[in-house]
């Protein structure tokens, strides 16, 4: 049975905003119709269209954990028209969302293994949600290792939860800024996130890799994982192409024959390698 | 609705009088519906328009200059309209309802099998419901070719002037405007039995003469393993560069679906609009860093190529082309989608 879309976004409310970097903003939002605030559930690394009404739709990810029910959040860098406007939104203001959209991290199929997150900058964000599902199924998966970096320490973002999660127990944290980013009490690690990785030697076996950040980073985690041993089909990552529709109609978000919007956003890097550069 | 919904139909043959298309026009604007058809609007070029007489309606033309589409997926359209209160609030509210019926009275059967291949992707797991409740209103009838123009393809991509496809009604015209209709579908079976004495059913089997088909057919399969091997070609480096990059191909595209999703605001007030986009334009994939994923118009031209012709059949089992010849016959550089695909069909395939 197809889902009817008849592209009429939920109306949300913005509980709330953080502020994460200079340009970096976290919003809470809580469906203004109860009965969607009840039904809607997504899984992690779906996402949905934001939209400000007057300036239109932009795609991001969901950064919350679907195990956090009643709101849902998103961590939307100031960049284009979209974003602009949505950063000059205040709280209590209403903006759009459709969705969720895509496919999702295979929480299920991972059960029982050795979990790495290796995420940088803004990448943070998808794997956020997945972090916070794994904190809430935390007897569900064997050891769980967050890798994260940022330009600076500036850029870092989600800093008060970065700081709960190192203090989790269940948790081993490792965090990095790209040399010359660092401040003067900085804590954590000076490197660029894959020679980090390396430092870091994780085993490959019954370990999974869930990955994102620029482009340029998860091309230099992937090589570091071959040196580590790590077979390409241990790992995951999203992408994000520009995309209108969200459901496989407006034509733009394909790389070779598949659609990120439809058989993505996540994909196994296997799977990536053997698809046309187009992303 | 698209004939595979009704796989139950026997097509049945009528003879229709010259009145018919005054009894179609009248059955369906009477009931508050629609009727489009071929109107002559200047130069001698011919549009689908809506019409209230047969009298307008054009028998003899090549195709109609915008596809079938533009009335099925409107070139722009509203999807919904906004209003901004204080407080952060918005109102919002959903388009108008398109017309309680829709007839199409004289579409080429080019463009009906262009249907089908629509109503796979809006339909594709997720019912596009703007597309889907005109869809779902309207009787497709194609008048089959008389005189291909010079640059229709139909038959080189799998189809033909009298192609069923899509078409709910197919009529092979005389000139003096009586017809032989085959009712392909149920829908089409209903909208026959509402012309009353127009019609009468066939009593020889054999429909009239048909046109010759076009251009000899090219080896699609043949095509599509060469593109299989070839995301890397010199060939499209060097098709692209004839392009300017316009869009038009796209545009009168009669199976191109790409749209873009825009909000035009008037204060605080505004309206959420769908509006055909293009592969072709630089702006179509450009990410808001700068990052270009199909960063020039070889990566563009690779992208049309491969989307109808291993994309769209991998994924949905159809060619995405069916050879109006729209494309090539209003490229203003003269790129011609036949010589290329007989180019690759004629390139060693590994």
């Amino acid at each position: 049975m197809n889902t009817p879309v008849d592209y009429v976004p939920f109306q949300a409310r913005i509980e709330s905003i953080v502020e994460e970097t200079v340009d970096v903003k976290t919003f809470r939002l809580v469906f203004c119709d109860p009965a969607v605030a009840e039904s809607f559930s997504f899984r992690p690394g779906q996402f949905g269209l934001y939209s400000v009404f007057g300036a239109g739709e932009a795609t991001f990810c969901i950064a919350s954990s679907p195990t956090r029910k009643r709101y849902i959040e998103c961590s939307v860098n100031k960049a284009g028209r979209v974003t602009t406007e949505l950063h000059q939104c205040n709280t209590g203001d209403v903006i759009g969302f459709r969705g969720p959209y895509g496919n999702w991290f295979p929480l299920d199929e991972m059960a029982g293994k050795n979990l790495l997150f290796v995420g940088g900058g803004i990448g943070l964000a998808p794997l956020r949600s997945v972090i916070w599902n794994v904190v809430d199924w935390r007897d569900r998966f064997a050891r769980v290792t967050i890798l994260y970096g940022a330009r600076s320490v500036g850029d870092l973002v989600y800093k008060s939860e970065l700081t709960a999660w190192q203090e989790m127990d269940s948790l081993n944290t490792v965090y990095t800024v790209d040399p010359g980013g660092e401040t003067p009490g900085w804590a954590g690690k000076v490197g660029f996130v894959p020679a980090v990785l390396e430092e870091m030697k994780p085993s490959p076996a019954n370990t999974v890799v869930i990955t994102c950040g620029p482009p340029i980073m998860i091309k230099f985690v992937l090589a570091s994982l071959g040196k580590l041993g790590f077979s390409l089909d241990a790992a995951y990552t999203t992408l994000e192409n520009r995309m209108k529709c969200g459901i496989g109609k407006c034509g733009r978000c394909n790389v070779g024959p598949l659609y990120v919007c439809k058989d993505g956003p996540v994909f196994r890097c296997d799977q990536l390698r053997a698809l046309p550069q187009e992303y | 609705m698209s004939p595979k919904a009704c796989p139950a139909h026997s097509p049945t043959l009528y003879t229709a009088g010259p009145g018919w298309l005054d009894a179609a026009i009248t059955a369906v604007v009477s009931g508050g519906g629609v009727v489009y058809a071929p109107t002559a609007i200047d130069n001698g070029t011919v549009q689908l328009a809506p019409t209230t007489s047969a009298a307008t309606v054009k028998l003899d033309y090549v195709n109609n200059r915008l596809p079938l589409k533009a009335v099925l997926f409107p070139q722009t359209e509203t999807l919904l309209s906004y209003k901004k209160s204080g407080g952060g609030g918005v109102q919002v509210a959903v388009a108008d309802p398109p017309p309680a019926e829709i007839l199409v009275l004289g579409c080429r059967p080019c463009d009906a099998a262009a249907m089908q291949l629509l109503d796979t992707v809006f339909q594709w797991d997720y019912d596009d419901v703007p597309y889907q409740r005109r869809r779902g209103n309207t009787t497709l009838v194609s008048f089959a070719c008389a005189k291909p123009g010079p640059y229709c393809f139909c038959g080189a991509v799998g189809g033909s002037p009298a192609d069923e496809r899509g078409s709910d009604v197919l009529a092979t015209l005389n000139a003096d405007g009586s017809a032989v209709l085959k009712s392909v579908t149920e829908r089409g079976g209903q909208f026959v039995q509402r012309l009353g004495a127009a019609v009468k059913p066939a009593t020889s089997p054999a429909a009239p003469q048909q046109a010759a088909p076009g251009p000899e057919p090219v080896d699609l399969e043949r095509v599509r393993a060469w593109l299989d091997n070839n995301f890397a070609s010199d060939l499209w480096g060097e098709v692209a560069l004839r392009c300017l990059g316009c869009g038009v191909c796209t545009y009168l595209c009669p199976t191109c679906h790409c749209f873009d999703i825009v909000d035009e605001a008037a204060w605080n007030h505004g309206e959420r609009r769908r509006n055909w986009d293009s592969c072709a334009f630089r702006m179509f994939t450009v990410h808001t860093s700068g990052h270009n994923p199909r960063p020039n118009q070889t990566a563009r031209w690779r992208q049309r190529v491969m989307h109808k012709f291993k994309y769209f059949p991998q994924r949905f089992g159809h060619t995405g082309c069916v050879g109006c010849g729209r494309c090539a016959e209003k490229c203003k550089a003269g790129q011609n989608l036949l010589d290329i695909l007989r180019r690759i069909s004629q390139e060693n395939a590994s």
